[in-house]
């Protein structure tokens, strides 16, 4: 979103909840994500007034950086926002501390409370505590472990715990993850973090959807064609092929980003704005949805590999050739799927998910195709009436757009599709928070609802189970298609669609 | 939402034996339980008019101390008899003082204290202190104290209870209470006090209970508006976190207006507004200024001039832009035949920008009762006119006062912090 004037009149009014006295310990404090999003987000928070004076942000990880050195690292980190807000940061970096940590040394556990209760008496953050597992996916059991061992996920009211994705590598991992998660603290302390909830646009979905009248009555298998869901990314894998190598798109995408922006596209409305009636309506439309063909689920997924592509001025280099991955390797950077929601609502409505790195655009969307017209009256520019469609657009350009028909000006009675558009930016002409700024605080609040609970994470992962398997077990049965980068995929992604006489839309 | 579980009946203890009373009661009474580490909420709640309705017999008791339709509806009704303007709000302590001049004699059962607002209580006080005046200024003091738990949603084990405690008696016998009141507070939990009643009451009652650090919590609908005015002013700059739900009341006003003004093309109309005009019910301007100060420090508006206007009980201002050009402000009272609860409700707002350069912009905004006619007159077509039914959704005090607890708030909103002396200088005195 651009950024403007703020409105003045809007200063000061939104209804925000006040988060009590609170710790937060980042365990991973050396890592990428606390300087590049955390520790800007709890600034971002703080600079709003929403965290309250009797705060403290605790970095740990194995490194022997003092506090001194982790406020000046921080600080390093956000300079644009600290050169625009000096005494902010100021005021701020005073509530941060570091302790070297490792969280597999009993006596580091047991220093680390020492630490607590000291900042506890010196900010008075009254033993809520928040510790936020930033570390390596191998470590999010064994980390609970060792802070339960520890006694500092005792306190079920002050204590919590925030896990990064991903949840486990498939079903089973994800089930003995959440059995050893669970055995270390009660459900409702356990926060699952995906980011892609903390954004305002996909939690617009819900409000457009349970806010609106005139959308619920036709979100439906009488009134919709088809839905698709994509995230396309311009960038290529970066620096995070180490990680990426063991990931693909499925898992680090689709299994999570994708599957809950398709929770909430397709959820029953919930009773009440809670966070467990809206979990279990989530919940509840995973534990319905099905590949589309899962006796032979290389007939519903498309993988793909972004190879070489670009312009000559600024040619891009292919997975393959990007630094830290493997010249053979047959991990996929694009997937493209086909499923179905086996309840009333959906029955034989298809659901096409897509995501890739290295596509022409940087979008995610929704789109919601509805059927054609039972008989058409006029005739139409396009040769037959364009079918209507709701597009919500998640990222950029945040907003809504509806397709219909209308009559082309000129004497004969010719139909043509046009939009109408919501814009975030023309509407409210405000940036909206980074995701984090919102999850960060509804874990300090002790709010789960945009957080994602252990059935979800599971009936995730079962969603994906015979392509997971399948790419173990089988892998040429679910090739991975190079496709030149800057383009919308490989080609066999389009048969997926034109399979059904569809195609998908070229944003 | 939790249910408040109580697990005794309120017990008649003597003053002097409350606080070992409650010592024993968390020592050996409630084993296994834990005292909610939540708040203390100390309560003024005379209930003047809930009382004098049922001596008359308006209303069947008990009296509960909550505000209640039946309540709102028959003081509507007994207006006209007291000769008061039919646009005189139910909750307006004229009415009540009025109404205390009526015969009756009818006797109820006084349950103030007792009653636990379902949302208040899903915030688990960890004590409730109520003061709660009697009509018969004689009676001596009375304590009562229950404990109470709310319905745990999982298992039974650990729940953080708390407790309730009611001073009763004349206000002599209250004056005397006070100094139980201190030992019964948990200095290391916040602590709110609501004055639930006029400011126009003998204000070392508000002295005494209303104390440094505790938060206060006001309604300046309710007295007369310079003294309500001048408590809130005084209040904030001694350093006291000041709620005022009359400025809560507000909100959507607030809302709407910054709505009209959201979109990014009508941001340059808000510094080019050269009048504003604001329609209250009644004779109470409190609220209207409250929000005609918000309106002016936010835009940077600098007060020049205020005085009453020549119909009474209208107030005229100038204030001066940041650019220099003259912004005329009037406000006046409107008659209407069902005045909301509280006093002063604003009717309708219109605020007329003029753009060098494009057509001038009127926004009129207006309540769902009030409707909108009387600020569209005057050369209204020739101006790109915007107007919006502001939504006042009928919200109880209680309902008001549950949203201060749950948001926290231990500082005055900086937003009322700069609006208040401003609303002070604006009212003509």
């Amino acid at each position: 979103m651009t950024t403007l004037l703020t409105n003045p009149l809007r200063v000061g009014l939104r209804q925000e909840r006040v988060i009590t006295p609170q710790c937060i310990v980042i365990f991973g404090a050396s890592g990428d994500l606390t300087h590049r999003k955390l520790v800007p987000a709890l600034f971002e928070l703080f600079r709003q007034r929403r965290l309250p004076s009797e705060f403290a942000v605790l970095g740990c990880a194995r490194r022997p950086w003092s506090d001194e050195e982790f406020r000046s690292k921080m600080g390093a980190a956000l300079a644009a926002e600290i050169a625009d807000h000096p005494s902010a940061w100021e005021q701020f970096s005073q509530g941060l501390f570091y302790e070297p940590v490792d969280l597999q040394q009993a006596d580091h556990l047991v220093r680390l409370g020492q630490r607590l209760e000291g900042i506890d008496r010196l900010r008075a953050t009254r033993g809520n505590r928040t510790f936020y597992l930033s570390v390596a996916p191998e470590f999010y059991g064994s980390g609970c472990r060792a802070l339960a061992a520890a006694g500092l996920l005792a306190d079920a009211e002050r204590s919590r715990v925030v896990i990064e994705k991903p949840f486990g590598r498939d079903y089973g991992s994800a089930q003995q993850l959440n059995k050893v998660v669970q055995a270390c603290a009660k459900e409702s302390q356990v926060f699952r973090i995906d980011h892609y909830l903390g954004k305002e646009t996909v939690q617009n979905i819900l409000v457009m959807r349970f806010a609106n009248t005139i959308f619920e009555p036709i979100w439906n298998r009488n009134y919709i064609a088809n839905v698709q869901i994509t995230a396309a990314e311009t960038v290529g894998v970066e620096d995070r092929a180490g990680y990426y190598e063991n990931s693909g798109a499925l898992r680090d995408m689709v299994q999570n980003h994708l599957t809950q922006i398709l929770a909430l596209t397709a959820m029953e409305p919930p009773g009440r704005f809670d966070a467990e009636a809206i979990r279990n309506e989530k919940a509840k439309v995973l534990q319905a949805a099905r590949l589309a063909n899962e006796d032979e689920p290389w007939k519903c997924c498309v993988r793909g590999q972004y190879s070489s592509g670009g312009s000559r001025a600024r040619p891009l280099s292919g997975y393959r050739q990007e630094p830290g991955v493997n010249a053979n390797s047959t991990t996929e950077t694009y997937v493209a799927m086909k499923l179905f929601i086996n309840n009333w609502r959906w029955q034989g409505v298809p659901f096409y998910l897509r995501t890739g790195k290295r596509l022409p655009k940087r979008l995610s969307e929704v789109v919601l195709t509805f059927r054609q017209a039972p008989v058409h009256l006029f005739d139409a520019a396009g040769g037959a009436p364009t079918p209507n469609q709701l597009i919500l657009r998640i990222q950029p350009d945040e907003g809504a757009e509806i397709k219909f028909e209308v009559k082309a000006p000129g004497s004969g009675m010719r139909s043509r599709p046009v939009d109408m558009g919501f814009s975030y930016d023309d509407s409210f002409g405000e940036p909206s928070d980074e995701g984090y700024v919102r999850l960060l605080a509804d874990a300090m609040l002790g709010d789960p609802t945009l957080y994602t609970r252990s059935d979800e994470v599971e009936a995730a992962w079962r969603l994906y189970t015979p392509l997971l398997e399948l790419i173990e077990e089988a892998p040429w049965q679910l090739p991975v298609h190079p496709y030149e980068a800057r383009t919308w995929g490989p080609a066999a992604a389009d048969s997926l669609l034109g399979d059904d006489g569809l195609g998908w839309r070229r944003p | 939402m939790s249910t408040q579980l109580t697990l005794q009946a309120p017990l008649d203890v003597p003053p002097a034996e409350v606080h070992p009373y409650l010592d024993q009661l968390w020592n050996h009474g409630l084993e296994g339980t834990t005292g909610a580490a939540t708040f203390t909420l100390l309560i003024w709640e005379p209930s003047w008019l809930e009382q004098q309705m049922v001596r008359i017999g308006r209303i069947d008791g008990p009296i509960r101390g909550l505000e209640r339709n039946d309540l709102i509806e028959a003081a509507r009704l007994i207006t006209a008899e007291c000769d008061l303007p039919f646009s005189t709000a139910p909750m307006d302590p004229r009415l009540a003082w009025n109404v205390g001049q009526l015969a009756g004699h009818h006797e109820a059962q006084d349950l103030r204290g007792q009653f636990i607002p379902n949302a208040i209580s899903v915030h688990t006080p960890r004590r409730l202190i109520t003061l709660v005046p009697t009509l018969d200024a004689s009676l001596s003091l009375e304590t009562m104290v229950a404990a109470y738990c709310p319905l745990p949603d999982e298992g039974g084990a650990g729940a953080a209870c708390g407790d309730a405690i009611v001073l009763r008696g004349g206000m002599d016998a209250l004056r005397q209470g006070l100094p139980l009141i201190q030992p019964l507070i948990d200095e290391a939990l916040p602590c709110w006090v609501w004055w639930n009643s006029s400011l126009d009451e003998p204000p070392e009652m508000l002295e005494s209970l209303a104390t440094l650090p505790r938060r206060l919590v006001i309604d300046t609908s309710l007295g007369q508006p310079a003294r309500c005015l001048d408590v809130l002013v005084g209040r904030i700059e001694a350093g006291q976190a000041v709620n005022d739900l009359n400025w809560l009341r507000l909100r959507s006003w607030r809302e709407s207006l910054a709505m009209v003004f959201d979109p990014p093309s009508r941001r340059d109309a808000l510094a080019q507004v050269v009048q504003l005009d604001i329609d209250v019910e009644g004779d109470h301007p409190v609220k209207g200024l409250l929000l005609t100060a918000w309106m002016a420090d936010r835009l940077g508006w600098h007060l020049i001039d205020s005085s009453p206007t020549d119909e009474p009980g209208g107030i005229s201002a100038e204030f001066q832009r940041t650019d220099g050009t003259t912004v005329r402000f009037r406000q006046m009272p409107v008659p209407v035949g069902l005045p909301k609860a509280h006093p002063g409700a604003i009717v309708g707002l219109r605020l007329i920008c003029e753009p060098a350069d494009r057509p001038a912009l009127c926004v009129i905004l207006c309540s769902e009762s009030g409707g909108c006619m009387r600020l569209e007159s005057g050369g209204m077509a020739a101006m790109e006119l915007v107007e919006e039914v502001v939504p006042l959704p009928e919200e109880n005090e209680e309902m008001e006062m549950a949203r201060l607890l749950g948001g926290g708030h231990d500082t005055t909103n900086p937003l009322l912090a700069a609006a208040a002396p401003l609303a002070a200088t604006i009212l003509p005195r």
